[in-house]
């Protein structure tokens, strides 16, 4: 196996696709991990399912749908269609600033440099053509924000294939949820058109049930960073965003059942992430995807775990009546509302709100932190409610600290630690 | 009749005082999508909201950080402690998400204060569908409900319907006035142009169409601008400064057409009405009405838009100024980039806040923008 600069070096070259370099990259960590921690392997296996099903879409018969924002992904599914959940790549990317960065640059010769660098990674590696695989189908949202608004429909005319898009309302109420379903019935008649296939009820009802299931065993393990000390590391929660990907899949139920038999295992034992727990951290804004060994760093350094964030726990949405076909697509027009990322840079802030009062109530964090990625600049102007909050309420205060979650260039990760590390000492240690 | 209120674009609460003093609302607008008509059949004066020269939006810059777009903490700030607070309220749609956090914050501060004001936000769909149509109508509904009970006036199909009409005479009267700048030395420049769109948000609709008939009237009157070297269309966020504009004219572009929102797209053509369904003609108009590229489905008309101007209005420029943090202007050049290429049509992009801070710098480039685009007579 080449090591990561090498393959790095064959996609700048436009030699190695991002695709290949994805999966070439998910192949040696598992190698490693099979060496140094088998233990861990269930950590890695869902990043392999879901790019090895990107890659291999076509070699297995399936149909590749691109997709941006949140989307009914059981649907997709249904119409034995496998889903490219276009954030994967910049999250992916993002440990390897010199490709994002390359990206990045590629589509600020088009837009502003203020936009989000999720949209920006996507948007430049389709004009660099580094992709290596094509969709048959693009679907994508109006949400979450005005970069996703931007970029989605010009990458809309340069894939030119057909594409559906869905206009998600701001509000989060019942008239919202009618509309969504409305446009879910849209949909089955686009994926009837364009996959050849007409809807299987029965298809759907197993993606749906895996839904259900996977989102079950997700708030069991959130429940379970309730004990103190907490029994998960705070780098696990990057991998709840992987729900938007697969939500409806076996394989993500897998994940969960071994995260959850991992931390109840460790609860049993009485055994926390950090050796010796002192701090409880709420991260309020989104993951710092390209910098997630910082939180390995705050267990290590000050004995703060990540209890909560306010980006990946999804909430309790299930279906509850498969068979009803109106209620069942509400159920995914409210799934769609309430996605992680969408709760923060779309829709009303009392969202937002609502969900940091939840972490804060539940997991009793005694650290508060928006380390906000600046290209979500309507979660930054949520801020001052979110921190008024947990001052007022909760009496603690929170460190702002502006990041890139994608360009490793706006901020290194040991600029990043400084400042935590500044806050620690000045204010929390006090 | 004197019409220089017309060119008094700065922000004046006059006319929201003496509204108020007979003992009506005045409510605030922010963005494109909240019908003006609603407001008047309601009896209630709509204002749209701006940030004009506002040089400090410190407090709104607490509330939306400094990764937010300078002109809608302006707004806030306004909202905060400024020229609205005389308002009783305000509404917007989400236009942009910048517009919808201005609501989120405000609504916040409300609760907290219990200042009582009525704060609203509308969705407005971001594309157009057979399904896009219904949810909008429905939502002005429920506005209009609210509006009722804020006013106490019944809105009826009559009342709307005589609101469009005053609204469309307003927009026929703007759209005579862009076509004089299709002039090869026209009468008015375009820091004119755009204080007179501007201060439609200054007076009640019935005022502002008496004085555009009256400055119509005056124009036989008026001198060609016959010092300028290339002729310009402005194109990007919402604009509300003239003395941007003025910059630019000073340096021998001369404006004459634009893609703003405080210009000709917020006026755009008269509305039709069916009159078996006003509110759904309402809701019709103002979601297919070309005003910004927010709605997802409407870029390339957008640009279509843009070239068509450019050809009718004999224009030898485009100055696409974009706000730092609006991301729906700020990467339009993904679209129309390569095709204005094809069409010959040179561009100048600028990088712009609400404050202006960048004067030289600003007239530095356009200088030599209309260096190399200009023609010889």
């Amino acid at each position: 196996m080449a090591d990561v600069k090498n393959l790095e070096e064959l996609v700048l070259k436009g030699e190695m696709s991002i695709t290949e370099f994805a999966c070439a990259k998910i192949d040696g960590s598992l190698e490693r991990m099979k060496e140094k921690h088998p233990e861990m392997l269930w950590t890695m296996e869902i990043q392999k399912f879901m790019w090895d099903n990107y890659r291999d879409a076509h070699k297995n018969g399936k149909k590749l749908v691109f997709y941006g924002g949140s989307v009914p992904t059981e649907l997709i599914a249904a119409f034995d269609c496998f889903g490219f959940y276009l954030d994967t790549i910049p999250f992916r990317l993002s440990t390897n600033p010199a490709l994002t960065a390359q990206y990045i640059d590629e589509a600020e010769k088009y837009v502003a440099p203020t936009m989000c660098g999720l949209d920006k990674t996507e948007l430049g590696a389709w004009v660099s053509g580094a992709y290596g695989i094509k969709p048959d189908i693009f679907v994508y949202n109006s949400v979450p924000c005005d970069s996703s608004r931007l970029a989605y429909p010009a990458m809309e005319k340069m894939m030119n294939v057909p594409t559906f898009s869905f206009d998600t309302p701001f509000r989060r109420d019942d008239r919202g949820a009618e509309y969504l379903a409305d446009q879910m019935e849209d949909f089955i008649v686009f994926m009837e058109e364009h996959t050849g296939h007409k809807l299987d009820w029965d298809k759907l009802k197993f993606y749906m049930e895996n839904s259900n299931r996977n989102f079950e065993l997700q708030k069991k393990c959130s429940d379970l960073r309730k004990n103190k000390p907490c029994p998960l590391p705070g780098r696990l929660l990057v991998l709840n965003g992987t729900t938007n990907a697969v939500a409806c899949y076996p394989e993500m139920g897998d994940l969960y059942a071994a995260e959850l038999e991992a931390g109840q295992m460790m609860v049993d034992l009485g055994i926390g992430a950090c050796p010796d727990e002192k701090y409880r951290v709420a991260m309020l804004q989104n993951m710092i995807w390209g910098a997630a060994s910082i939180m390995d760093w705050m267990q290590m350094e000050y004995n703060a775990v990540a209890v909560m964030d306010a980006f990946g726990f999804q909430g309790d949405i299930m279906y509850e009546h498969m068979d009803d076909r109106r209620d069942c697509f509400k159920v995914m027009g409210k799934k769609m509302q309430n996605n992680p990322m969408i709760h923060g840079a779309s829709g009303p802030s009392e969202n937002h709100l609502a969900m940091v009062d939840k972490i804060f109530q539940d997991y009793e964090p005694n650290v508060s932190m928006f380390l906000g990625h600046v290209g979500c600049k309507h979660t930054w102007a949520s801020a001052k409610m979110v921190s008024d909050l947990v001052q007022e309420k909760y009496g603690l205060p929170t460190l702002y600290l502006d990041l890139d979650c994608i360009d490793g260039r706006y901020k290194s990760n040991d600029e990043v630690k400084a400042q935590i590390a500044e806050y620690f000492e000045t204010v929390v240690m006090k | 009749m004197d019409y220089q209120r017309l060119f008094e674009s700065d922000i004046s609460t006059e006319a929201v005082k003496a509204w108020k003093a007979k003992g009506k609302k005045a409510v605030g607008i922010i963005c494109c999508h909240v019908p003006e008509e609603l407001f008047y059949a309601a009896d209630i004066m709509p204002v749209r909201m701006r940030a004009t020269n506002c040089v400090d939006s410190s407090e709104a810059q607490v509330w939306m950080s400094s990764f937010s777009c300078s002109f809608a903490r302006g707004i806030l700030q306004y909202w905060l402690e400024g020229p609205y607070k005389e308002l009783d309220g305000f509404v917007t749609s989400d236009g942009c998400m910048q517009s919808s956090r201005v609501y989120d914050n405000a609504a916040y501060i409300n609760n907290h204060d219990n200042s009582g004001k009525y704060v609203r936000q509308i969705g407005a769909p971001r594309k157009i569908s057979p399904r896009s149509y219904p949810f909008y109508k429905a939502e002005l509904q429920s506005l209009i409900e609210e509006l009722e009970a804020l006013s106490g006036n019944k809105v009826t199909d009559e009342k709307l319907k005589a609101a469009v009409k005053k609204c469309n005479e307003a927009r026929e009267l703007i759209a005579k006035i862009y076509e004089l700048r299709k002039e090869k030395d026209p009468v008015i420049s375009g820091t004119d142009c755009l204080k007179l769109t501007l201060s439609v948000t200054n007076m009640p609709i019935d005022e502002y169409v008496e004085l555009l008939k009256a400055f119509l009237d005056d124009v036989k009157n008026m001198k060609p601008i016959t010092e300028h070297r290339a002729r310009l269309m402005v194109i990007g966020s919402g604009l509300d400064d003239p003395k941007y504009l003025e910059v630019i004219e000073e340096k021998g572009g001369l404006v004459v057409q634009d893609a703003l929102c405080f210009g000709s797209r917020g006026f755009d053509t008269p509305m039709e009405i069916d009159d078996s369904d006003v509110l759904g003609s309402i809701a019709k108009y103002y979601l297919d009405r070309l005003v910004c590229p927010r709605m997802m489905d409407k870029h390339f008309e957008m640009d279509d838009y843009i070239i068509d101007a450019c050809k009718n209005w004999n224009v030898d420029g485009i100055l696409y100024e974009r706000l730092q943090y609006c991301e729906i202007w700020g990467g339009e050049a993904v679209y129309f980039q390569n095709r204005l290429k094809d069409a010959g049509i040179p561009i100048l992009t600028v990088e712009r806040e609400e404050q202006m801070a960048n004067a030289g710098q600003l007239g530095i480039r356009v200088e030599a923008f209309v260096e190399m685009i200009e023609k010889e007579d």
